[in-house]
């Protein structure tokens, strides 16, 4: 194997090259970090404009995190700082508990405070079956007789509250969690959801984008969902012939000019809605044939490689927008989609030749150094309330702490795809295991693996596939 | 130990003592407690305080218990000798005879106030004012009822008898009503901390019966909501279950949304009543401008106005000149916003499908290009506004090809188009080279001209020389090195190509490595 991350070796085992090329001399750190992480980027451009200001603000926050200069942090030998991981548990507990006032503007969305609190903590390690019975009874009450969950009771049923519902419970198992959905009226409101051009609602009167596209696949596949559509659905009507029909080409239509996907045609392309994007295909159909068949793969890789900046390390949601922690998950967890994409049965996806079993380690698209850097030094709150943020400006909360988290857990394990040859099997098996080579961080920083497609742990995606496998009906 | 003082040091003074305590009294339960000792046996306090009857003198157990003989019913079975006896010993110990019918008080049993303090600690004038705060609010109820009878008997055209006139509700029994409402939520308030919210003391939402909240116990991430969001939500689930659409339910999901712009389920319902009413499209716009101008981050603000439209639009679809005014004024809110934020992106796809809906895609008519170039010229690397232009260019139903997609070439598009827009990105990759946006665009533009990228090579090596040579390199943009080695791998020179995915990756971008030497590796197992 041809290992060309030259940067990556050179910085964990050739003190010498190192010694080079840090520049601890002018900064002074002592700790061996690569320029490229701790300096301006070779090429400035002299005019300013606002983007120019708010970026070069968003390098003055970052650098001094970055460069090992925070005395207010204990810094590894290779320039990062430990993960706080009883704070964050600590506070990811608290978003759970009971909300004082000031938290009324996410009454409509308290279904995401769970998922978020719920997935996280399990990313971490810790114990989420003592939520159980209280999640049971939130959701219960959450759940309209017409299908679906609403943010809350009384509230309209919607597709991202129903998500982060399904998943929460799927979080936590076990037969009481997935026995609170009622499925058959999940299958008659999602028919009633889908629209003559392939695409989901997120709700009755509501709007139409790929969020909802990725959605509803995750709802239907996860629970099983029969995907004939229900004969007083309008899309029925339409002359459309399931749940699935013509949701690849409404994906299609959103890749856009740049390469990457938008919320919705038209619109400008966007870190969450390419997870989304690809997420929805690698649930239609095997992801080697589905995402080649329907978008400009050569495109959506160099856009989603662009969103990765230095010295920052951390991923944009869009060009010329600055780094924010949570595109560590959605940009982030698109590049396992995306090496799968690029596999054939025959050999495992990757995209550095033939790989045995025993080196599974391959050359990333992106600098998973540079993101891993950002998380630890930028994305923690270091204060002793703890959680993740989107920059050190910014304060944490429960939705960063998620997918800052998610984003770490990618840059730690190497996901392979296990293709399946035949046509008619659209599952495809990931194999989700850590990366064996010498990483940056401590090793009992090293986070609990994730779900590639579904963003959960991947032994609870199993198992609640296999309790629904069994239920073919209501 | 029976104390010294009760040993014939009883006499009047002790008596006038205590009535003297009696006035001085401070709390509700001091003054009760004095009181019930003024109606108690003699020495009983003393026999209470001592542990016993056998702890007092024995003239004190005398006084005691000839207390019990002088009430009516003892007193009569008594031979006359012994009657004679007892008032002798009686009036001897010089001790008031009261009797009273009373308890011993105890100290919690007027309840707690809505602080939680104990009613028994109030001074003796403020629970006076109490009772007559009470007696207040039993008033103003009693009235409320007789206004609730009279706008029943109404309802059912009933008469009355005393008048001969049909009952008959005026506006100002409803004024009225609503100032004892007022009045009514004040004391009860003050008397109780029951808070009677704006609904629970309006007239006009009696006939709702609110749906409270009914959190189950434990409930996950549960929120203590204000008194106001959580009544005003308890008649929005009432009237919502109810499908009442109002001009009533209108205001109070202004109200919702003044408290939580983020509820999607009241912006949803509040279309649904704007359809039922037929509002005015022009108040509605109004008063949505001022929200979203309040919380530039909310986005169901962005959907509600999409909806508003698909429901008016025909009633001016068929008038040119209105549909103009109306895209002018409706940019004119849309840049508004863009001042706060340029890159808003729920407002970009509000823009997006304004263009669509209103066909804003000739500049001579709408000057949608024009403006956009303003916002280009403000800040280059707006790329919200380069994607917007992508779109207004090459989506224009005049020549695009319908459905046309964003990544292919569209023959339609007129070459002086694809013209004009490459000189465009050119002149502003010329402004800042360093900047991704219009280096985008270029190519996006070239791919739907079905051009080559080589076409805009000369335009590219300006930006890059000496490639390779590690004493005079220079690149000016990054970016103009990866359309370089695009075009290089175009036109079949590989090595060219394999030349500056190197140095991008070695210098110029190496954030990207991983990316460029992909590109690297592809190209040579495409040529293997």
């Amino acid at each position: 194997m041809a290992t060309t991350d030259n940067r990556t070796t050179d910085n964990l085992v050739d003190e010498e090259v190192v010694s080079q090329m840090a520049d601890y001399s002018t900064r002074g750190s002592r700790l061996p970090i690569d320029v490229l992480y701790t300096s301006e980027p070779p090429i400035v451009d002299p005019l300013v404009t606002t983007t120019s200001k708010a970026q070069d603000q968003t390098i003055d926050q970052c650098l001094p995190l970055l460069r090992a200069a925070d005395s207010n942090l204990e810094y590894n030998a290779n320039g990062v700082p430990r993960l706080h991981r009883e704070r964050h548990i600590k506070y990811l507990e608290t978003t759970l508990g009971n909300l004082p006032a000031a938290f009324v503007g996410a009454d409509a969305s308290r279904p995401w405070c769970m998922y978020w609190a719920l997935n996280a903590l399990s990313l971490l390690g810790a114990d989420v079956s003592k939520f159980r019975e209280n999640l049971i009874a939130t959701a219960a009450h959450m759940q309209n007789k017409t299908g679906g969950f609403g943010g809350g009771f009384g509230q309209t049923s919607h597709l991202a509250t129903t998500y982060a519902t399904v998943l929460s419970l799927v979080i936590v198992g076990g037969e009481s969690a997935y026995e609170v959905i009622d499925r058959r009226a999940m299958w008659k409101w999602l028919s009633s959801l889908k629209q003559p051009n392939g695409g989901f609602q997120m709700s009755l009167g509501g709007e139409v984008d790929v969020r909802g596209a990725y959605c509803a696949a995750v709802i239907i596949s996860l629970l099983n969902i029969p995907l004939s559509l229900s004969s007083d659905s309008p899309a029925s009507a339409a002359g459309l012939d399931d749940l699935y029909t013509g949701l690849a080409s409404y994906v299609q239509r959103c890749q856009t000019f740049e390469g990457g996907i938008s919320a919705k045609p038209d619109a400008e392309a966007h870190g969450a809605y390419a997870f989304c994007a690809l997420g929805c295909l690698s649930i239609l159909d095997a992801p080697h044939r589905i995402i080649p068949r329907t978008l400009n793969v050569p495109r959506l890789i160099s856009w989603l490689s662009s969103r990765q900046y230095a010295p920052e390390g951390g991923f944009s949601g869009r060009t010329n927008k600055l780094v924010d922690g949570c595109y560590s998950h959605w940009v982030g967890a698109c590049w396992p989609l995306i090496q799968a994409s690029l596999g054939t049965p025959s050999k495992p996806a990757q995209n550095s030749g033939p790989q045995s079993e025993s080196t599974p380690e391959f050359v990333s698209f992106y600098d998973r150094e540079g993101l891993i850097r950002y998380i630890m030094t930028c994305g923690q709150d270091h204060s002793s309330k703890g959680g993740m943020r989107d920059k050190p400006s910014h304060r944490s909360d429960a939705y960063h702490t998620c997918y800052v988290l998610s984003g770490l857990t990618s840059a730690q394990h190497v996901v392979s795809a296990v293709l399946a040859e035949d046509e008619y099997v659209a599952n495809t098996t990931w194999k989700v295991s850590p990366y064996s080579d010498p990483q940056l961080f401590d090793e009992q920083d090293r986070l609990n693996p994730t779900d590639p497609v579904y963003a959960i742990p991947q032994k609870k995606r199993e198992e609640v596939m296999t309790y629904f496998l069994s239920k073919p009906g209501f | 130990m029976p104390p010294k003082n009760n040993k014939g040091g009883v006499n009047a003074k002790g008596s006038s003592a205590k009535q003297e305590d009696l006035t001085k009294t401070q709390t509700v339960y001091e003054r009760a407690q004095a009181v019930y000792d003024l109606t108690r046996p003699p020495y009983d306090k003393e026999r209470e305080e001592l542990g016993g009857l056998h702890n007092l003198s024995t003239v004190e157990k005398t006084a005691y218990a000839n207390w019990f003989c002088t009430a009516p019913e003892e007193y009569s079975y008594l031979p006359k000798k012994a009657q004679k006896e007892l008032w002798k010993q009686v009036n001897e110990s010089n001790r008031p005879l009261r009797r009273g019918q009373i308890d011993k008080p105890r100290p919690d049993q007027w309840g707690r106030d809505k602080n939680g303090r104990n009613i028994g600690d109030y001074t003796v004038q403020q629970y006076e004012q109490r009772i007559e705060t009470q007696a207040q609010l039993t008033c103003v109820k009693a009235l409320g009822r007789s206004f609730a009878s009279k706008r029943l008997f109404a309802s059912k055209g009933l008469v009355d008898s005393s008048t001969g006139e049909k009952y008959t509700l005026t506006e100002e029994d409803i004024k009225a009503e609503k100032e004892r409402r007022k009045e009514m939520a004040a004391l009860t308030r003050a008397l109780y901390g029951v808070k009677m919210g704006p609904y629970s003391s309006d007239p006009e939402w009696d006939d709702v019966v609110p749906i409270p909240q009914m959190e189950p116990e434990g409930a996950l991430a549960a929120i203590a909501y204000p008194e106001d969001y959580d009544e005003a939500m308890s008649y929005l689930r009432a009237v919502m279950a109810a499908k009442e659409y109002s001009p009533r339910c209108l205001k109070l999901t202004e109200h919702v949304i003044s408290m939580n712009p983020a509820h999607y389920t009241v912006w949803l319902y509040r279309f649904a009543n704007i359809q039922h009413l037929d509002m005015p499209l022009l108040d509605e716009l109004e008063w949505l401008n001022e929200v979203a101008l309040d919380y530039l981050k909310n986005y169901q603000i962005w959907h509600h106005r999409q909806l508003l439209l698909d429901h008016y639009y025909p009633t001016i679809a068929d008038t040119p000149d209105e549909v103009k005014r109306f895209a002018r004024s409706e940019r004119a809110f849309v840049m508004q916003m863009f001042a706060e934020d340029a890159k808003n992106y729920h407002v970009w796809s509000y823009r997006q499908y304004l263009t669509r809906k209103l066909g804003m895609w000739e500049n001579e008519a709408h000057g949608e290009l024009d403006s956009l170039e303003g916002m280009i010229d403000d800040d280059v690397r707006n790329n919200s506004a380069w994607s917007h232009r992508f779109f207004l260019v090459f989506s224009n139903p005049r020549y695009a090809t319908p459905d046309s997609h964003a990544t292919e070439p569209d023959p339609q598009v007129p070459a002086d188009i694809i013209d004009r827009e490459v000189a465009y990105a050119q002149a502003k990759i010329a402004l800042a080279p360093q900047n991704q946006s219009p280096w985008n665009y270029l190519r996006g533009v070239l791919v739907k001209g079905g051009r080559k990228l080589g076409s805009v090579q000369v335009f590219v090596e300006q930006y890059v020389d000496n490639l390779g040579d590690a004493e005079k390199e220079q690149v000016r943009s990054s970016h103009a090195l990866e359309h370089l080695a695009d075009i290089y791998e175009e036109a079949g020179d590989k090595e060219k190509a394999d030349l500056c995915w190197k140095r991008l990756g070695e210098k110029w971008d190496r954030i990207r490595l991983g990316y460029w030497e992909w590109k690297r590796r592809s190209m040579k197992a495409a040529s293997s």
